[in-house]
C-alpha cells in the first residue's frame, strides 16, 4: 500500500462531524490535508452502523494508547434483545439498518442547511422531511399544528384560542421587549392559553419549564422561520442516517485534494517540543504539518490535563415492530416528550423510507440529558409508549451515555493543536458548526469558511 | 422548467489508484486525455446526456476522489447508484486480483441490485500486458457481468462501455416499471428555487 504524505500543511485524527467540516475548509481554500482515523470507520461518536457492527461496536478497547482517550469514549454501551426469535431475521437484514450514535436532526433554515447550500455540499446527501411532530399530554400523544391550516384544523383548538395563538405567533419580535416574566410557561400561561396550546408551543421551542423566556421566544422563532420550505415541518433528517452527513464533508475535502486513511493502528504519538506540536511519529514514519485537529476521544492524555466530565447525554436506540401512532402513510415522527420538569426527550421514529432500517420495522432513537443512567432516564416513557396491548413492541434496545464535551475548557494545550469536541445535547448541528468554524479562523484568520464549491460543469480543463 | 432527459442514472467508476478511472471519466465525458488536470483539480462527478432507443439519459458519473488509495470510500459514495464501472489496468496484475475486494465492497455497500461491468484499461499497450483479456472474460463470467476492454488514451471502446452499461440499466429499470406502479420517487430541491413546493407528503429531497 501507498505510504502517507511526510508534509502537509494539516494533519487531522478522527474523523468526526467536526473535524470533517475543518478538513473539508482546510482543502477547500488549497491547504493540504491529510486526514485518519484510527477507527475503520468513518465518524467516531457521530458515525453511524449497521446492526450487526453496532453489536459489535466497542465504545472502550482495552489496550489504551496515545490515540485513544478514555476519559472522552462512550460509557455504559449495553444492549438487549427483547424478543429473541426476531434476532435472525434482523440480522440477515442487518445491512439495511443505519444507526446513528448521535442522529440529529437540521432546521431547514438553519445554518446547517445554509452551509450545505452555499457550499454546494449537498449534492452528497438527501435528505426527508420530519412528517409530524407529535407530543405527550395528559397521558396520550398528540399532533402538534404546524401550520396556520393544522391549526385552523385541529379541533383540540377553539376558535378563541386560535386568534390567540397567531396573535401571539405574529407578535414574538415585541413580547421581549415588553414582557417582564422570565419564565417562558409563565409567559403562555399568562396569555390565558389553554393547556393544550401551552404544551403545543413548549414542544415547538423544546422547552422546559425552566426554560427562560428569551430562550423560549427564541426557539419558537426558529421553529415558526423553518416552516414553509421543505415538507409540513420545520425539519429534515438525512437519509441513511445523521452518519453521513460527516462523510460528505470528507469527501469534499478528498474532492480537493483532501488524503484519507482510516484503520491507522500504527500512529505512536505526536510528539511536542516548546508547546508546539512537531511532528506524528508512526512505527514506519514522521508526518510533519503546520497545525493539528484532533478529536478530544483520539487525544493523549499528555496533552489535556485530567478534567471531569460533568455531563452526560443519555442515548437509547430501539427497534420495534410498528409505529408508536400508525397511519396510512409511513410517517417520519419527531416526539417532545416532556419528562418531569427539567428534561425533555428528544425522540426520532424512522421508517424504511429514511434508508435507516427494514421495511415493517422502527428504528426509535431517545435522546436526553442524563440524569441517572439511561435505562432509568427512558423508563417512564419507555412505559408509557411501549407497553400496552395495542402499542408497538419493543424487539432490540442498546443504552450508552455520551460524554458532553461541547462547553469542556483546556488549558495549556500546544498553541498548534485544535480539540474537537463529541456530540453536543443539540437537537441540530448549529453550535458544532460554530466549533469547527472558530477552529477554521483560528488557523486561518482571513481566509474563507467553506466558499461555493464549483459545480463539475465549471471546471474548464485547460491544455 | 422542462426536464431536457427521460432518465437520470448515477454511475460509479471503482478500482485501486491508477488504473485510469478518472481518464476514462474525462475521455467519456469531455472526449479528452489530459495526463496534468488529475492533480490539480478535484473531480466530483461528470454528467453527460446521451441518446438511447430515442430516449435522452443523463449520466451523472461520479469518481472516487482518491479515496481508493487508502480503500476509504465513503459509505455515502454507494447511495442511491445504479451502475458501477469496475476497472482495472491490464498491465498491473494486483489491480486484477483487488477486482474481488472491489466487488465485496460494493456487496456491503451498494444496493444489491446495481448493475456492474468490468472493464480492462489502458488495452493500448499490448507489450505490457500482465493480464490476458480470457482472464477478464472468465472473471466477469464469474460475477455474471459483461466485460470490456478499454483505452481511455487511445480512445478505444470508452464510449461502448458506458452504453453499453447504460443500455443494461434501461432495461432493467424499464422491466421495473412494466412490472410494477413504482412508489412516488423522491423530488429535488435547488437552492436557486427555494420556494418550490414539496409534492408528497413524505418528501424526499436534495438540497442541490
Ligand atoms: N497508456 C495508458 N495510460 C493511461 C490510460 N488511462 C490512464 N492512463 C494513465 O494512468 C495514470 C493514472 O490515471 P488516472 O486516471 O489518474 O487513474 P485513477 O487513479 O484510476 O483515477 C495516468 O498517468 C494516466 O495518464 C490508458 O488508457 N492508457
Ligand atoms: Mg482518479
Amino acid at each position: 500500500m501507498d505510504e502517507l504524505p511526510s508534509e502537509v500543511d494539516l494533519l487531522i485524527i478522527g474523523t468526526g462531524f467536526i473535524e470533517s467540516i475543518i478538513s473539508a475548509a482546510a482543502s477547500r481554500i488549497g491547504k493540504s490535508v491529510l486526514h485518519l482515523d484510527p477507527n475503520d470507520y468513518y465518524g467516531n461518536q457521530w458515525g453511524s452502523f449497521n446492526l450487526q457492527a453496532l453489536l459489535d461496536y466497542n465504545p472502550d478497547p482495552s489496550e489504551p494508547c496515545d490515540f485513544r482517550n478514555k476519559s472522552f469514549s462512550l460509557k455504559n454501551f449495553h444492549y438487549e434483545w427483547l424478543m429473541e426469535d426476531q434476532k435472525e431475521d434482523l440480522l440477515k437484514n442487518s445491512r439495511k439498518f443505519n444507526i446513528d450514535l448521535t442522529p440529529k436532526l437540521h432546521y431547514c433554515r438553519g445554518d446547517f442547511v445554509q452551509l450545505l447550500i452555499t457550499s454546494n455540499i449537498a449534492r452528497y446527501s438527501e435528505f426527508r422531511s420530519v412528517t409530524r411532530i407529535l407530543t405527550w399530554l395528559n397521558g396520550q400523544l398528540e399532533l402538534v399544528p404546524c401550520s396556520r391550516s393544522d391549526v385552523f384544523a385541529s379541533q383540540k383548538v377553539s376558535v378563541v384560542e386560535k386568534r390567540v395563538l397567531m396573535k401571539l405567533l405574529t407578535s414574538l419580535d415585541d413580547i421581549l421587549d415588553s414582557e417582564n416574566t422570565h419564565n417562558f410557561k409563565k409567559f403562555l400561561e399568562s396569555r390565558k392559553l389553554s393547556d393544550n396550546l401551552v404544551t403545543y408551543v413548549m414542544a415547538m421551542a423544546g422547552a422546559t419549564e425552566h426554560t427562560s423566556l428569551g430562550e423560549g421566544v427564541k426557539s419558537v422563532k426558529r421553529f415558526l422561520d423553518s416552516l414553509g420550505r421543505f415538507g409540513k415541518t420545520p425539519y429534515l433528517f438525512s437519509m441513511y442516517g445523521s452518519g453521513e452527513i460527516a462523510q460528505a464533508f470528507c469527501r469534499l475535502s478528498a474532492v480537493f485534494g483532501g488524503i484519507y486513511a482510516l484503520n491507522q493502528q500504527n500512529l505512536i504519538s505526536l510528539d511536542s517540543e516548546d508547546n508546539r506540536i512537531t511532528s506524528l511519529t508512526t512505527t514506519k514514519q514522521q508526518i510533519r504539518a503546520q497545525n493539528y485537529v484532533t478529536s478530544l476521544e483520539q487525544c493523549s492524555e499528555k496533552f489535556l490535563r485530567p478534567v471531569k466530565i460533568n455531563n452526560y447525554i443519555s442515548r437509547a436506540i430501539l427497534i420495534t415492530n410498528k409505529s408508536i401512532l400508525p397511519s396510512e402513510q409511513e410517517q417520519l415522527s419527531f416526539l417532545i416528550y416532556p419528562e418531569g420538569t427539567e428534561r425533555i426527550i428528544n425522540v426520532f421514529e424512522l421508517g424504511s423510507l429514511t434508508g435507516t432500517c427494514p421495511k415493517n420495522y422502527y428504528l426509535v432513537h431517545l435522546t436526553s440529558k442524563q440524569v441517572t443512567t439511561p435505562q432509568e432516564d427512558f423508563k417512564g416513557a419507555l412505559g408509557n409508549l411501549f407497553s400496552g396491548s395495542d402499542q408497538p413492541q419493543i424487539i432490540f434496545s442498546c443504552y450508552f451515555s455520551i460524554p458532553e464535551t461541547s462547553d469542556l475548557d483546556f488549558e495549556n494545550v500546544p498553541e498548534n493543536l485544535f480539540l474537537c469536541p463529541g456530540p453536543d445535547n443539540d437537537l441540530d448541528y448549529n453550535s458544532s458548526i460554530q466549533k469547527a468554524r472558530e477552529i477554521f479562523e483560528k488557523m486561518y484568520p482571513d481566509l474563507e469558511f467553506l466558499p461555493r464549491a464549483p459545480d463539475p460543469e465549471e471546471i474548464i480543463i485547460g491544455d | 422548467m422542462a426536464k431536457t432527459y427521460d432518465y437520470l442514472f448515477k454511475l460509479l467508476l471503482i478500482g485501486d489508484s491508477g488504473v485510469g478511472k478518472t481518464c476514462v471519466l474525462f475521455r467519456f465525458s469531455e472526449d479528452a486525455f489530459n495526463t496534468t488536470f488529475i492533480s490539480t483539480i478535484g473531480i466530483d462527478f461528470k454528467i453527460r446526456t446521451i441518446d438511447l432507443e430515442g430516449k435522452k439519459i443523463k449520466l451523472q458519473i461520479w469518481d472516487t476522489a482518491g479515496q481508493e488509495r487508502f480503500r476509504t470510500i465513503t459509505t455515502a459514495y454507494y447511495r442511491g447508484a445504479m451502475g458501477i464501472m469496475l476497472v482495472y489496468d491490464i498491465t498491473n496484475e494486483k489491480s486484477f486480483e483487488n477486482i474481488k475486494n472491489w466487488i465485496r465492497n460494493i456487496e456491503e455497500n451498494a444496493s444489491a441490485d446495481v448493475e456492474k461491468m468490468l472493464l480492462g484499461n489502458k488495452c493500448e499497450l499490448e507489450e505490457k500486458r500482465q493480464v490476458s483479456k480470457e482472464r477478464g472474460e472468465y472473471l466477469a463470467i464469474e460475477y455474471g457481468i459483461k466485460f470490456i476492454e478499454t483505452s481511455a488514451k487511445a480512445s478505444i471502446r470508452v464510449e461502448e462501455a458506458f452504453f453499453t452499461l447504460a443500455k443494461d440499466i434501461k432495461a432493467k429499470m424499464e422491466k421495473k416499471l412494466e412490472a410494477s406502479n413504482p412508489p412516488k420517487g423522491g423530488h429535488q430541491i435547488r437552492a436557486t428555487d427555494p420556494q418550490k413546493k414539496p409534492t408528497s407528503w413524505l418528501s424526499r429531497c436534495t438540497l442541490l
